[in-house]
């Protein structure tokens, strides 16, 4: 016991050097202008996995309008998520998620947390590897795994995603902070390739040059209802859902406080929109029409060259490389809670080589939406714990920051509540996509009625 | 080269790659000739926006 215990108080002072640049609240004079973070977000979300999440729409046979109007809708829950949630406890704490969760659940729990985290985050860049992989396999003539596909399909396919996760783990290794200047370059072409792409392919699948016939191509060609073989039919709801909980972790699950500790104003959490409409709906919009244009075949490297040429094949690649790169470095960030004393570029390695494995299994791209459903799901309940500490703790003056003020290692009722939380998601009979949001609610219940009867 | 230019030919670069697809929905040239401007003014996008970046 006192093994372990010595373990983990060495694995914590560890994790606390590694965040320790951000420890301290952000001074006043280090708060950001709305036009940084509206840039910032315009950034951030358009990625590789754009192409994908857009295609399988279409494929899983959302009909225009549902599309549209989900979209519509369910991004401006995304805004509004950002900024009636995040925004304002980040401007309260001006701490990151790391440090404030250690306040509420301990040291030991926020282990637990990150490690979770680095898996989420390596699988996620897997899933971007294997995206950019078949572009490259179109030039090698490497078959793009089939919808159902669980296990790598072929050597080749094999070959090529340790070659590009190899590839993308070297350069992290190398330079990321320069890498990252380099991605901020890439970013606005790489919303041009979207756009372009599918303004070129408009012609073949009808669309005159008037836009006239727009929405009877749209309805009839591209967002027509049916799905193809072996996938399920998404209504309104999933579309909604999807374009909500896509950032879920960030919004609703709070990691984006480490962004919004700088605002000057919670209504800064408006400025999403810029990410969302941009990257979360036109994008989307955009690869629906791509893979519409090539015969609904859910092949990423195959859309991009017949709507772009070899421009469209290096945005691909360039998309999936400038989301990855930062993806390795959080992964490796939060691996490196149990590795002390090891350098940034073994860790990284460790990250980058994790992540390679993944993406040869291609059930992490051809199962995206599901995965992404997944990995909101399981970092939301501590979001709803931060929350219910945060807001509700004051109001029903119960004791905050349990954790911090009696030197607990874990909050044993946070703990028992995200756990409890995600058994119960797993056993409930709806959609994957719905779960979450009565997830949410039986967190953060569950947390306070926890935290009233210890009181008692 | 004068660093002033370097926004300039940045921005049009990027016009470029917006303005060919434009052209090819509209018809006025064919597939293969929009692709190949696209790339080319893709390029020039890497290759001034990267210059830029790094005066800035």
């Amino acid at each position: 016991m006192a093994v372990m215990s010595g373990r983990l108080s060495s694995i914590v002072s560890q994790m606390d050097r590694l965040y320790e640049f951000d420890r301290e609240p952000v001074s006043p004079d280090k708060l950001q202008s709305g036009g940084k973070f509206a840039g910032l977000f315009a950034g951030e979300h358009v990625a590789a996995t754009e192409f994908v999440i857009g295609a399988f729409f279409v494929l899983h046979g959302v009909t225009a309008k549902d599309l549209f109007v989900g979209l519509l809708i369910g991004n401006l829950l995304a805004v509004l998520s950002w900024t009636f949630i995040c925004a304002p406890i980040g401007i309260r704490t001006r701490l990151t998620l790391y440090w404030y969760l250690r306040r509420i659940a301990g040291p030991g729990l926020t282990i637990i947390y990150n490690l979770a985290n680095a898996v989420l985050y390596c699988i996620l860049a897997g899933a971007m590897i294997a995206v950019s992989a078949t572009a490259v396999g179109l030039a090698f003539r490497i078959k793009t795994p089939a919808l159902n596909a669980v296990f790598p399909s072929s050597v080749g396919w094999v070959l090529l995603t340790i070659v590009i996760g190899a590839l993308f783990t070297t350069l992290a290794i190398l330079g990321f902070e320069k890498l990252s200047r380099f991605a901020e370059v890439c970013s606005p072409w790489i919303f041009i390739v979207f756009i372009a792409g599918a303004l070129a392919v408009l012609p073949r699948l009808g669309v005159t040059s008037n836009f006239r016939n727009f929405w009877e191509i749209a309805t009839t060609r591209i967002w027509n209802g049916i799905p193809v073989a072996g996938q399920d039919k998404f209504s309104l709801w999933q579309v909604m859902f999807f374009a909500w909980f896509c950032n879920l972790a960030m919004h609703i699950g709070l990691s984006d406080l480490a962004i919004f500790r700088y605002a000057k104003r919670w209504t800064y959490g408006l400025y999403t929109a810029f990410g969302m409409y941009p990257g979360h709906m036109l994008a989307w919009v955009c690869s629906g029409i791509m893979v519409a244009a090539v015969g609904r075949e859910m092949n990423p490297g195959l859309m991009a060259y017949e709507s772009a040429g070899l421009a469209g094949v290096a945005g691909l690649l360039l998309a999936g490389w400038t989301t990855a790169n930062p993806t390795l470095y959080r992964a490796g960030l939060a691996l490196q809670t149990i590795t002390p004393n090891w350098p940034r570029w073994k860790v990284t390695l460790a990250a980058g080589a994790i992540t390679t494995v993944l993406s040869c299994f291609p059930i992490f791209f051809v199962k995206l939406l599901d995965y992404v459903a997944i990995y909101g799901l399981v970092l939301m309940p501590v979001g709803a714990i931060v929350f219910a500490e945060h807001w509700v703790f004051p109001r029903l003056k119960l004791e905050q920051y349990s954790a911090e003020k009696r030197g607990w290692a874990f909050n044993w009722s946070a703990l028992g509540v995200w756990m409890g939380t995600l058994a119960v998601c797993f056993l409930m009979p709806i959609h994957l996509f719905f779960r979450w949001l009565p997830g949410y609610f039986i967190a953060l219940i569950s947390y306070i009625v926890l935290s009233l009867s210890r009181k008692r | 080269m004068d660093k002033k230019w370097l926004p300039a030919l940045s921005l049009i670069s990027l016009a470029v790659c917006l303005a060919a697809p434009i052209m090819r929905f509209l018809g006025k040239i064919s597939s293969e000739s929009y692709k190949l401007v696209f790339l080319a003014a893709s390029i020039g996008w890497f290759v001034f926006a990267t210059f830029w970046s790094r005066r800035k």
